[in-house]
């Protein structure tokens, strides 16, 4: 087991290195340099004053350097500074988005396993019935719709007919819990609907597996009720699979999770990427990118280990 | 030796498929699927006749029909420039369909190469392969994709390229996994022992036996690319306008005008959610077909 974890680990701190270089050299073969971004339309400047400025942001210096530098920076805790916003640390702007986007996140996973475990389940011990067509058309929608629409339909419908009001400011959960999840139903449930279609699926097909598994059968032979077999004996064999589902979903939570913000105006890591994106603040970008990318990163290690826990039958060969 | 041993090994694969008699096997067992597969071609009929079909020019402006209601001469109403929604939407077909399946080719090729030399050549290969992959899925496709269309302009075959950048990672694990299995059987163990060059093994042997998990990862992947480049147009990092896509169809009058004009973000969004529908319900049907352990599943 340690073994096993030990290289897991080393395996995940190659990919976070990887990661960092990628977004490195993606950021950096955009066209234009720092400065030009940070000047934006501040008019003509001299040749000889570009230099010296490029010297002091140290963007002269070879690309393996300036690599060395963000890491350094990374390692200092600060990210570097934002271009746009003098002085503040990319990691402090980072530090009030993230929470944000975790917290949709989260509910959003928990609509899509509160939707998605129950139906598939139902689906399954219904198989070829109505009730199972109805899932599946259900699920099928959901895989089709994309959510970004889902959300605008709902801004644009609901406030013409239902008298719904998309949030305008943001508060935060431990400030006024009630007035936060107020506003964050909505998004969390669009995001969850999205993403229960799969483990609809997922759960579906694995509970049809396990009912035709030797044990089920035994359970039914020896006389067990209809519920306590799939409880008991399905259910426990059919969810491995859905779990690392839930894993394997972390990059697509926090994608659905970034748009969705952009829609619903909230502050999170989403709107943060996207306006520094569209106002060329390379640094909070890169900072913004590689912290998303080792929270995926951790998140499916960390599914990877719970797999003992959940399964015995696991070794680690 | 060589000889019989090819023989033997050819008389493993798949007897060649018979087109017609196919197509007639797949509608009679998906006839769900086969009636999307109509629905799919009736779209890229539409994508294609774009300017045989469309009542209007997709960017010709109506000045006096602004914002103007569906119906009339607008069927689908006309956006704030006063350009006919259902014209754009006819040529919108065209930029998703061309990105949806330029995306899909490109990622899955690519996906397919990468898939093919990890899972065959194994070892040191494999596993900086692996991680190099990993690193890409790491990243939030939105934020990888919203550095990508930032770095590179945005036009439709930049757009293709960021997508596929997204997409191979995925296939090229679901290759690689398939070469794994094929790998260990009897025939390609008697061409290596024979001394069959790798690259003959893999182009005889190997990739004829992976081809069908890679068509359905295509098919099921179309889907999402298109729901993608929607995204992406959606945030305005897509084709600009006046390029008529389905994506920045939704970000620009649908979301300054939703009071006055409800319907700019209805079309858009319908012919995007029929398209993915009927996408999906092909692929599902593909996979049934091609691995029948499946079906019903």
């Amino acid at each position: 087991m340690r073994t096993y974890a030990l290289r897991r680990l080393g395996a995940a701190a190659i990919v976070i290195v990887l990661v960092s270089v990628a977004v490195f050299v993606m950021m950096h073969l955009l066209p234009g340099d720092a400065l030009i971004a940070k000047l934006g339309d501040t008019g003509r400047i001299p040749q000889d004053k570009m230099a010296e400025l490029r010297h002091e942001m140290g963007i002269d210096q070879p690309l393996p350097v300036q690599y060395a530098h963000w890491v350094g920076h990374i390692f200092d805790g600060s990210m570097g500074t934002s271009l746009i916003f003098d002085g503040q640390k990319v990691s402090s702007r980072i530090g009030d988005a993230l929470p944000i986007t975790l917290e949709l996140g989260v509910l959003g996973m928990a609509a899509a396993l509160v939707l998605g475990v129950p139906l598939g389940i139902l689906s399954a011990v219904y198989q070829d019935k109505p009730l199972d067509y109805l899932v599946r058309v259900v699920s099928f929608v959901g895989l089709s719709l994309p959510s970004f629409w889902i959300g605008l339909m709902i801004i644009v419908y609901g406030t013409l007919y239902l008298g719904y009001q998309p949030p305008r400011g943001y508060v935060g959960l431990l400030h006024d819990p009630a007035a936060n999840l107020k506003l964050m139903w909505i998004p969390a449930l669009v995001l969850g609907y999205g993403l229960s279609a799969s483990i609809m699926r997922m759960t579906r097909s694995t509970v049809l597996e396990a009912q035709r598994e030797d044990y089920t059968r035994t359970a039914r032979a020896k006389g067990l009720a209809g519920h306590v077999v799939v409880s008991r004996h399905v259910l426990r064999n059919a969810l491995i699979p859905v779990v690392t589902l839930v894993g394997n979903q972390a990059a697509f939570i926090f994608s659905g999770a970034l748009i969705l913000e952009v829609l619903f105006v909230l502050p999170g890591m989403g709107q943060l990427t996207y306006t520094a994106i569209l106002q060329r603040d390379y640094t909070q970008v890169e900072g913004c990118a590689l912290v998303a990318g080792a929270i995926v990163v951790l998140i499916n290690l960390l599914i990877d280990l719970s797999y003992g826990v959940i399964d015995p039958r696991i070794r680690y060969a | 030796m060589a000889v019989i041993a090819e023989e033997l090994a050819r008389g493993q694969r798949a007897a060649p498929p018979r087109p017609l008699g196919a197509l007639l096997g797949f509608v009679r067992c998906e006839p769900v699927a086969a009636g999307a597969a109509l629905v799919l071609l009736l779209i890229c009929l539409v994508a294609l006749l774009a300017p045989l079909i469309a009542p209007y020019g997709p960017n010709t402006v109506f000045l006096r029909d602004r914002l103007v209601h569906p119906g009339g001469r607008h069927l689908l109403g006309a956006d704030e420039l006063g350009r006919d929604v259902l014209t754009r939407v006819i040529y919108g077909a065209r930029v998703s369909l061309t990105a949806g399946l330029g995306a899909t080719a490109l990622g899955v090729g690519f996906g397919v190469l990468f898939g093919v030399i990890s899972g065959y050549a194994g070892g040191l290969v494999d596993q900086i392969v692996q991680r190099c992959m990993d690193a890409i899925m790491a990243l939030p496709p939105i934020i990888l994709l919203m550095v990508l269309a930032t770095t590179l302009s945005p036009n439709l075959r930049n757009v293709i390229i960021a997508i596929a950048v997204f997409v191979t990672p995925g296939s090229a694990r679901i290759v690689r996994g398939a070469v794994l299995s094929v790998k260990a059987m009897t025939y390609v163990e008697a061409a290596q022992a024979l001394g069959v060059s790798p690259v003959r093994v893999v182009w005889r042997h190997v990739l004829p036996n992976v081809v069908a998990p890679v068509i359905v990862i295509a098919s099921i992947t179309v889907g999402s690319v298109i729901i993608i480049e929607a995204a992406l147009g959606f945030l305005g990092l897509s084709v600009h306008e006046p390029t008529a896509t389905w994506g920045n169809m939704l970000n620009t009058g649908a979301q300054a005008y939703m009071e006055q004009a409800p319907w700019l973000a209805l079309a858009p969004g319908i012919a995007i959610a029929v398209t993915v529908f009927a996408i999906n319900l092909f692929g599902d049907g593909l996979r049934d077909a091609l691995d029948p352990r499946l079906r019903g599943r």
